[in-house]
């Protein structure tokens, strides 16, 4: 079945980070607008949620249609949008990301390394 | 938390589940009423609504209840039938459009701020269309065929005293055949109350007339159930009502219109009649009604017995396969009643009645599986816990319960769905759950867009109530509900969601949304005609950065398509297409300090200053001067300004960024920029901001009264392409220049501006510093001065590229173009080794390479270096007007790699008062240097002669593609006289050295130094014995002359160059290499023919570390008679002092073998005198071969005849310096052969005075000497 999914990093003040279109779906051009949307719109729950529970991984927080949001937390609340052990790894490199001391925390990823790893992780996780 | 029955659903309730009266009536009376604008039943609607109606009420229980709200709904009988889906549809629509005619009008202005929609009250945040799009959402579902409380109460009779025959007309009026056919078909029961009413009209009926049929009526029907309705009162028809009753159920007409005809008794009359009709009639009938129905239901249903009958009953009822159909319930039907009883209990507020009946029918249909009437009265059940206050949780259970399964009949079920999610969100929204009323909503959204679009707007509005506000989801609902409305052509409401979505997104950094939303907000103001909305809209997708391609290139077409419309230019301050890069903002102005080139502008100002520090008016001097001066003209204000001139261009470098993907073309940048005259210093102060608003807003105005031009420019910026352009404004008055902004075109249709305000600033904050501060916005103003005369100046035909070592004769042309002259011109250049100026003006005559030939008349030796880099140009140089100063130079790379050379020019103004005194020319050129010949010179001296030395020269050509010939090889002053040693054609057959070829070339060089002359005697050799010519091709070809202006000049700078602390030191020999470009090198490159290249090297030591030479004279063959005696050679030893001290020599002679090389160390007593074994065989041979033995004795030969020396064995001289002794010697040789006389040293001890203590020493070994003395004949 072709998937599609979208990842986003947002930092503090909803401000996203790194985004990435993965999945096998062939891109449709409103995708990514929709994804933004869906994920955007999100952020309501995840907000009101991340401060009830201790865990990190919030497993579907929220739908649109067959959308599913899933949405893992990090201790300094930068949420990660999209499935648990992918996100773990993906917090790992995100932590990578922040000991990099020329990274500006709350700043884009640009980094192509980055970008690389995670639609590795994509690939073998979604 | 609201209480429940004053909540909205509560009203709503009130107002939809209440007793309906079915109103039938002559086409008369409807003419009555008509004269008052409203038809019959529009008089009577605002007069339903009780607010205090205080009925007795006993229902079920004993108990009594007094009702205090109580509704009634009055229909026509042609009224009282389910409505047509298509109509309703279209009311719907209808409701919407107007609607969304009336918000047209604020769509221009800004959208809504965050703050401001959180900050409204909670009633205010959603459009009032909405409670009445609601309410007519839910009446297109009434009289539906499950449910009762649509079903009529009462029907309610009425004719007019003007009918004939009032009473037959009542008798038609309740024929069947004109009932509606839902009373007919038998859903509705039609046996219900009737009432009679009698309407008389004041106008035009007589009052005997209605009394007498009134009266009939009574007689008829019963006194109770008729009545007399007197109306329209007001014979001139002109009653105006304060606060028109019915004013808010008919818009259409103007509301002063309305019962114009009735007075104040007339609705007096009105009102009693129905409160009367209500209380008197309809509640106790329903009141009997349920008693009755609850008696039966009792009888038959409740109790263990009937139920147990009941279950079996129904058993049996399953084969039915058509239960579903939901028809076979008629008003007779138990169920039926049981669902009648609910509604009539519900109607009249005994909740606990209605819940027990409707529990009671719920399980019944159930097993029925009547899934509509199942889900109908789950869902009263529902209302009745609410609004009884009961609990919550089972209202809302049977809410989602009546809802799915309405959902569940797929189509048919899902108006009914509707209206349960509508009664269903309010019900949340009463209790304050906002969130789940969202969800609600967002459940009814349903397949057709229109009514989707208001379900989602709707569920966003809870989103801003639910605590705290979920923003995003409003914004993301908002944009979904537009979508919707845009789809179903309501661009209105279209627009005005997204209007409220940006107030969401506008801060947002998730690029993809804020696109879509801005992007769409503008198309579609674009389609209701607010063009300039939309430019204002679109402008903010222009930097779209992030999306593709095809994306982009939409929305720019979208953008200049309402541009065009718009049909005028625009003007954008914040453009972001391009984007400027502020940092690159860069400011070229002249002051004093002028360039040439834009290169050299570009040069840090630190090089530039280090190199003209010298030759600028000193700083002591100068500046008090200057500072005074300037005192003096300017005010304090603008000492720290930047200061340029009339008439030259002041020059901004900015960059340009297109950050989409595609190219955009970018017309007309220009400048913006405000010149106010500095007239009145004082004035100033106040004057600028009221002065700047004038000029900006004039700014095209003062450029055409030409105070300033500005140059305009036109490019192209490809995707993503950067570009850097320049600007400029020429002030043509002095005053104050302001460069305020930039102004651009993009695409010819909008005008984008950007001010420089937002230069980010980088002036310290420190306090002590702030007057000296410069802020950006100083940066950009300057003080215009009056003309000055600039000089221009420029390096012709400068190569950027050439070979190490090549020597080019350029000329240096400078320009005045002002009538002023300018006096004093002195020159500096960075590299004294690259560029040497020529001492005067004058053309070349023989033409460039010939001209470094030597001439006949050109031998005198000029010796005028000056050390300083600092060039003069001679006093009487002043330029002005039209004429050019052409000034030679001679350029010489000296090395290889990347050179910079910068010149200065400094010039002072004759005749000009001004505060600028002098100015220079800056001017920077950059060279390439290719390695060529690489040289290296070995000298060592000659063995065998005095004063000479053998060179051997080391070429290699490290060029990477062309060859060179060598030319002329010269030593450098009058000292060394060179000739070459052997031919180089012998050596170079091809004449050019190929690319890293090396080469090795003999010389020999003579001191011709003479001993205790002076310098000026030494230069008695002719300077031709200092060159050599390598390659002798033309025989004619002059040698270079190398004592003359460029090359010897270019060689004392090599020289400082590679001047060491022993530079002095006499034994070293300058040579200079000229060669050339291999003619067949490179065919393309004709004019590189004429290229000459001269290579230096300086200070190469004679490789010899001891200061004498000597030699040894004396015949090298000898006859003599050894009979007679032993032979005594005569020898001379000539010993030359090479040094410039004092040398002492002794000369030690070494009789016999005191070397290691001898053969025969046991015989070591026997010295001087040696056997020598094979002597026999060796007169053999040297009879064989004499000669061979003449040039090359044999080895064993060298050390067997003895010798002695005789004489002194040890001779100590003295040699003055640079002079020559002779010793003569003495050898005696007692037998024929040959003999080596190197049997001897020299110790040597170098003072450097006469009487010097201090010595330096040292011991040579003789060299190699042969002398064959043969047995004379």
């Amino acid at each position: 079945m072709a998937n599609t999914a979208c990842f986003i990093i947002v930092g503090r003040n909803d401000i996203p980070i790194y985004e990435a279109e993965v999945g096998s779906a062939p891109k449709r051009e409103d995708a990514a607008q929709l994804h933004q949307f869906i994920l955007h719109a999100a952020l309501d729950v995840v907000q009101d949620l991340a401060w009830t529970t201790s865990a990190m991984f919030l497993k579907s927080v929220d739908r649109f249609n067959d959308l599913v949001v899933s949405v893992y937390v990090t201790a300094g609340h930068i949420l990660f949008n999209g499935i648990k052990s992918f996100f773990q790894e993906v917090h790992e490199l995100y932590i990578k990301v922040l000991l990099n001391p020329l990274y500006l925390p709350g700043s884009r990823i640009t980094s192509s390394h980055f970008d690389t790893k995670v639609r590795a992780l994509a690939r073998k996780y979604l | 938390m609201v209480e429940a029955v004053n909540s909205s659903l509560g009203k709503m309730l009130l107002e939809e589940v209440s007793p309906v009266v079915m109103v039938l009536c002559t086409p008369l009376v409807e003419e009555t009423f008509l004269k008052n604008g409203l038809s019959f039943v529009e008089t009577l609607k605002p007069f339903c609504n009780f607010s205090n109606i205080d009925v007795p009420v006993r229902t079920s229980g004993d108990q009594l209840y007094r009702l205090k709200k109580f509704t009634l709904r009055l229909f026509n009988a042609s009224d009282i039938k389910q409505p047509n889906v298509e109509v309703a549809k279209q009311r719907l629509e209808h409701v919407i459009t107007q609607a969304g005619e009336k918000v047209f009008h604020d769509l221009e202005s800004d959208p809504p701020q965050i703050t401001d929609i959180l900050s409204n009250p909670e009633s205010e945040i959603a459009p009032t269309w909405f409670q009445y799009y609601n309410k007519e959402l839910i009446r297109t579902l009434s009289f539906s065929d499950h449910e009762a409380f649509d079903h009529p109460v009462a029907c309610l009779l009425v004719a007019s005293s003007k009918d004939e025959e009032p009473l037959n007309k009542f008798v038609d009026l309740f024929n069947t055949n004109r009932l509606p056919s839902l009373l007919n078909d038998g859903v509705m029961d039609p046996k219900i109350l009737k009432h009679f009413l009698l309407v008389h009209d004041n106008q035009d009926a007589t009052t005997e007339r209605t009394s007498k049929v009134l009266s009939e009526m009574r007689s008829t029907f019963g006194n109770n159930e008729c009545n007399l309705l007197c109306t329209n009162s007001s014979k001139e028809g002109n009653v105006e009502h304060q606060a028109n009753p019915w004013a808010s159920f008919k818009s259409s007409v103007p509301a002063e219109k309305l019962g114009f005809a009735l007075t104040g008794d007339d609705i007096g009359e009105i009102k009693d009649l129905m409160q009367e009709f209500a209380s008197r009639h309809i509640i106790p009938y329903m009141e009997q009604k349920v008693r009755d129905l609850n008696q039966q239901i009792s009888a038959t249903r409740k109790g263990l017995r009937n139920q147990i009958k009941n279950l079996w009953w129904r058993k049996g009822k399953d084969d039915v396969p058509d239960s579903t159909k939901g028809s076979i319930y008629t008003f007779s039907s138990t169920e039926s009643q049981i669902r009648i009883l609910g509604d009539y209990a519900f109607m009249l507020h005994d909740y606990e009645l209605a819940l027990s009946s409707y529990r009671l029918i719920s399980t019944d249909y159930k097993l029925d599986k009547a899934w509509k009437h199942y889900a109908g009265v789950q869902e009263m059940m529902g209302l009745a816990y609410f609004i009884s206050d009961q609990s919550i949780k089972e209202a809302e259970y049977c809410m989602e319960n009546a809802f799915s399964t309405y959902m569940k009949l797929g189509k048919s079920g899902f108006q009914n769905a509707t209206r349960c999610g509508l009664w269903w969100a309010e019900m949340l929204k009463a209790r304050d759950q906002y969130k789940e009323a969202a969800s609600v909503y967002f459940r009814i959204c349903g397949e057709e867009p229109l009514h989707a679009a208001v379900m989602l707007e709707q569920a966003s509005y809870c989103f801003v109530l639910t605590k705290p506000a979920m923003l995003h989801k409003y914004g993301f609902h908002l944009v979904l509900s537009g979508d919707h409305y845009k789809i179903c052509d309501q661009v209105n409401h279209a627009i005005r969601t997204y209007r409220s979505a940006i107030s969401v997104y506008e801060s947002t950094t998730w690029s993809h949304i804020k696109d879509h939303v801005y992007f769409h907000i503008g198309q579609w103001y674009a389609i209701v005609g607010m063009n300039d909305v939309a430019v204002r809209n679109m402008l903010r997708v222009l930097d779209c950065g992030n999306q593709s391609k095809s994306t982009q290139e939409i929305f720019l077409r979208d953008f200049f398509d309402i541009v065009k419309k718009t049909g005028m230019k625009h003007e954008v301050v914040g453009l972001r297409l391009p984007v400027i890069n502020m940092s690159s903002l860069q400011v070229i102005y002249e002051d004093h300090r002028t360039y040439a080139s834009q290169a050299s502008a570009l040069v840090e100002e630190s090089i530039w200053q280090s190199l003209e520090d010298d030759i600028i008016p000193s700083l002591n001097s100068g500046k008090s001067n200057w500072l005074e001066l300037q005192s003096k003209l300017l005010p304090k204000k603008y000492k720290e300004s930047n200061v340029c001139v009339v008439g030259e261009s002041v020059k901004l470098d900015l960059e340009f960024r297109n950050p989409l993907l595609i190219s955009t073309s970018v017309t007309s940048v220009s400048l913006i920029c405000e010149l106010t005259a500095n007239s009145d210093d004082l004035k100033l102060d106040k004057e600028p901001s009221s002065l700047s608003l004038e000029t900006e807003h004039n700014q095209v105005t003062t450029s055409g009264l030409s105070s300033f031009t500005l140059s305009e420019v036109d490019f192209t910026l490809g995707g993503g392409e950067k570009k850097l352009v320049r600007l400029t404004v020429t002030p043509s008055e002095e005053g104050i220049l302001k460069i305020v902004g930039v102004r651009w075109e993009l695409s010819g249709s909008i005008v984008g501006v950007h001010y420089f305000q937002s230069v980010p600033t980088k002036a310290k904050t420190n306090k002590a510093k702030r007057k000296n501060k410069l802020t950006p916005t100083d940066a950009l103003k300057f003080l215009v001065i009056k003309s000055l005369p600039r000089l221009e100046g420029s390096i012709d035909h400068l190569p950027d590229k050439l070979y190490a070592g090549d020597l080019r004769y350029l000329v240096l042309e400078l320009k005045n173009n002002s009538e002023s002259p300018i006096k004093n011109l002195k020159m500096k250049i960075s590299h004294p080794r690259f560029v040497n100026p020529e001492s005067h003006e004058e053309e070349l005559t023989p033409g460039f390479p010939d001209c470094l030939k030597k001439g006949p008349e050109q031998n005198t030796v000029q010796r005028e270096t000056s050390r300083t880099s600092v060039f003069a140009f001679p006093k009487d140089v002043s330029l002005q007007g039209d004429r050019s100063l052409r000034w030679p130079l001679w350029l010489r790379a000296a090395i290889p790699g990347t050179m910079s050379l910068y010149f200065t020019i400094y010039y002072e103004m004759e005749n000009v008062s001004s505060i600028m005194k002098y100015r220079t020319l800056r001017m920077h050129y950059s060279l390439q240097v290719l390695p060529s010949l690489e040289t290296s010179f070995e000298i060592t001296p000659s063995p065998s002669r005095l004063q000479e030395f053998l060179v051997r020269m080391d070429i290699v050509n490290r060029a990477n593609s062309d060859a060179f010939e060598i030319h002329q090889l010269s030593t450098v002053g009058c000292r060394w006289g060179i000739s070459l040693l052997q031919p180089v054609d012998t050596i170079l057959p091809s004449k050019s050295i190929l690319p890293g070829q090396g080469l090795s070339c003999f010389f020999m060089i003579k001191d011709c130094r003479k001993p205790g002359i002076e310098e000026e005697k030494t230069t008695s050799i002719l300077p031709s014995q200092t060159d050599t010519k390598l390659i002798t091709q033309d025989d004619d070809e002059k040698f270079f002359d190398i004592v003359n202006s460029p090359l010897a000049s270019f060689h004392e700078s090599e020289r400082s160059c590679h001047g060491t602390s022993d530079q002095l030191s006499p034994n070293t020999v300058d040579f200079i290499l000229i060669s050339r470009l291999a003619k067949s090198s490179n065919p393309s490159a004709e004019q590189d023919l004429l290229k000459i290249l001269s290579h230096h090297s300086c200070h190469n030591r004679i490789r010899s570390s001891i200061p004498l030479s000597w030699s040894l004279d004396g015949p090298k063959t000898m006859y003599h008679d050894f009979s007679t005696s032993f032979c005594e050679i005569k020898l001379k030893m000539v010993i030359r002092n090479t040094s410039d001290g004092f040398l002492s020599v002794s000369i030690n002679t070494i009789d016999g073998l005191p070397d290691a090389a001898a053969p025969t160390p046991s015989s070591g007593n026997l010295s001087g005198w040696r056997y020598v074994p094979a002597i026999t065989e060796e007169m053999k041979l040297t009879s064989d071969v004499m000669g061979s033995r003449l040039g090359k004795p044999p080895p064993s030969m060298e050390s067997s005849p003895p010798f002695i020396w005789s004489g002194s064995s040890s001779t100590k001289v003295q040699i003055q310096p640079l002079s020559t002794t002779e010793i003569p010697l003495q050898v005696s040789v007692f037998s024929p052969g040959t003999y080596s006389l190197s049997t001897y040293e020299l110790v040597w001890e170098l003072f450097e005075h006469e009487n010097a203590s201090s010595a330096t020493s040292g011991t040579c070994q003789g060299y190699p000497y042969y002398i064959t003395v043969l047995q004379s004949e």
